[in-house]
């Protein structure tokens, strides 16, 4: 009974693993399609971190590190970055939201939107540098703020539509 | 609200080795990957070749609502568009008769000068799969490849100019590098002043401008084109225009709109140089054609020059 539940639990990690995959895979190709519109055409906004981090501190989905280490590099692949900048950077953000906001100020109603800000901008900025080291040169900053502007932006907006949805739903079912 | 659940942290705890033993094998996969080794270059080319249909399929409906989004908005401009339009027209019919008579006299002087014929470009055209867009990389990926005779190396072109070059080619897609990205640095002349230069891409909308010599003097507006220095890429296809930052630093704005990028031109016929030690000599630097008659009437620009009775 015990073996079989088991069996049950494994497959259920299983699923959840490969349905986040897909997930986070499509938010990431979405990310960079955005590109198509004329007002995305600096850069895009990174809407990956922003469905990483609602996964983790809102919904309580835990996407694990391989699946966020395969997204990445796949995406590195498909759109010709050095193999494992996006890992890197999805790796990282799930570090600082583990070791920032759920063992400091777990179970806390705090401010989401500057813990994001600060586990971004932390993140982007590891990312950053090693690239700057990597290619030995200065880019434009001009699409990297632009990047970070948007995603900060973003984030408040996502989060209250999302706030929007829930309370119209509760309201449904009331 | 943040709520770090319990069950979360815990699974976080544990998983932070890992995390960290993930990120120290990402990192030796970039100093891999910018090694440019074979086995590496390899598979990159297999899974894009593999990944190419997702990505295509997953990139289409967001590039058609785009699409729809553009033309609406370029609707409302119409008229004034119309009214661009046919202006331009006038003037290019105004050139277009200049052009025929300078072409005429441009042949005569070629055959009173004996110049050889220059190869015809060879040119197999493919669809943009992905989109250009990205902070740390500027590449785009085109249904052809390998089968359709595209080696690295090969120049991008589009309609409007230079595009890239090709980085990775796989059996059936073909990565092209745009020449706005950090990696990029193609060898130009400026056109008016005939000044070589190498422009270097910056991630960005402008490209960089290295290797000008402190004697040049860029005039804002001036026509950039390779200059096919080096080899690897043929000379005269149009790169850009200068312009003049808020700085006073001149930059490189490209011809092609890289948002834009439907189809893309790879000219399949430059052979690239391998570059030989031994008898390399060093790039002759373009020289601004001399005042001087060359013929009686013309100078090398093949421009009417008036004598003095004193000469």
């Amino acid at each position: 009974m015990i073996k079989n539940n088991n069996i049950f639990y494994y497959l259920y990690k299983f699923s959840i693993s490969i349905l986040s995959f897909v997930f986070l895979f499509f938010i990431l190709n979405f990310q960079s399609s955005l590109s198509f519109f004329s007002i995305f055409e600096i850069s895009t906004p990174s809407l990956i971190s922003i469905g990483i981090y609602l996964c983790i501190v809102r919904f309580n989905i835990n996407p694990s590190n391989t699946i966020l280490f395969l997204t990445g590099f796949l995406h590195d692949i498909m759109n010709g970055n050095n193999i494992g900048t996006t890992s890197i950077f999805l790796l990282l953000f799930r570090y600082f939201i583990s070791s920032i906001i759920l063992e400091k100020i777990s179970e806390k109603d705090q401010e989401e939107w500057i813990y994001f800000t600060i586990i971004f901008i932390l993140s982007f900025c590891f990312v950053f540098l090693f690239n700057l080291i990597i290619n030995f040169s200065i880019p434009e900053f001009s699409p990297i703020f632009f990047h970070i502007g948007i995603t900060l932006i973003l984030f408040p907006i996502i989060n209250i539509s999302i706030d929007f949805f829930s309370f119209v739903s509760r309201l449904i079912k009331n | 609200m943040v709520s770090g659940k319990p069950s979360n942290i815990k699974s976080f705890k544990n998983s932070k080795k890992f995390n960290s033993i993930l990120i120290l094998l990402c990192l030796i996969l970039v100093f891999l990957g910018k090694l440019d080794l074979i086995a590496i270059r390899n598979i990159k080319a297999f899974l894009s070749d593999f990944l190419a249909p997702v990505t295509f399929a997953l990139n289409k409906p967001v590039e058609e609502i785009a699409g729809v989004f553009e033309d609406v908005k370029s609707a409302g401009a119409l008229r004034q568009e119309n009214i661009r339009l046919k202006t331009e027209v006038r003037k290019l019919k105004v050139i277009n008769s200049k052009a025929s008579s300078q072409e005429l006299e441009l042949l005569e002087l070629r055959q009173l000068l004996k110049v050889l014929p220059e190869r015809r470009n060879k040119i197999i055209t493919g669809r943009a799969i992905t989109a250009p867009g990205g902070v740390f990389a500027n590449t785009v990926l085109i249904n052809v490849g390998e089968n359709n005779g595209i080696k690295v190396g090969q120049p991008a072109i589009s309609s409007l100019g230079l595009v890239g070059y090709v980085v990775n080619v796989s059996l059936k897609t073909s990565r092209v590098l745009l020449l706005i990205d950090i990696n990029s640095m193609i060898p130009i002349y400026l056109t008016s002043s005939n000044w070589p230069a190498v422009v270097k891409g910056q991630n960005g909308k402008l490209l960089k401008i290295k290797f000008l010599s402190s004697k040049a003097e860029p005039i804002e507006g001036e026509f950039v084109q390779t200059s096919g220095h080096g080899g690897r890429l043929p000379s005269g296809i149009n790169v850009g225009k200068i312009v003049k930052s808020f700085s006073g630093k001149f930059f490189v704005k490209p011809t092609v709109d890289f948002h834009r990028l439907t189809y893309i031109s790879i000219i399949t016929n430059k052979d690239i140089l391998p570059f030989k030690s031994k008898k390399f000599n060093g790039f002759a630097p373009l020289q601004k054609p001399e005042t001087s008659i060359n013929l009686k009437g013309l100078n090398l620009s093949g421009k009417r020059v008036i004598e003095s009775p004193e000469d």
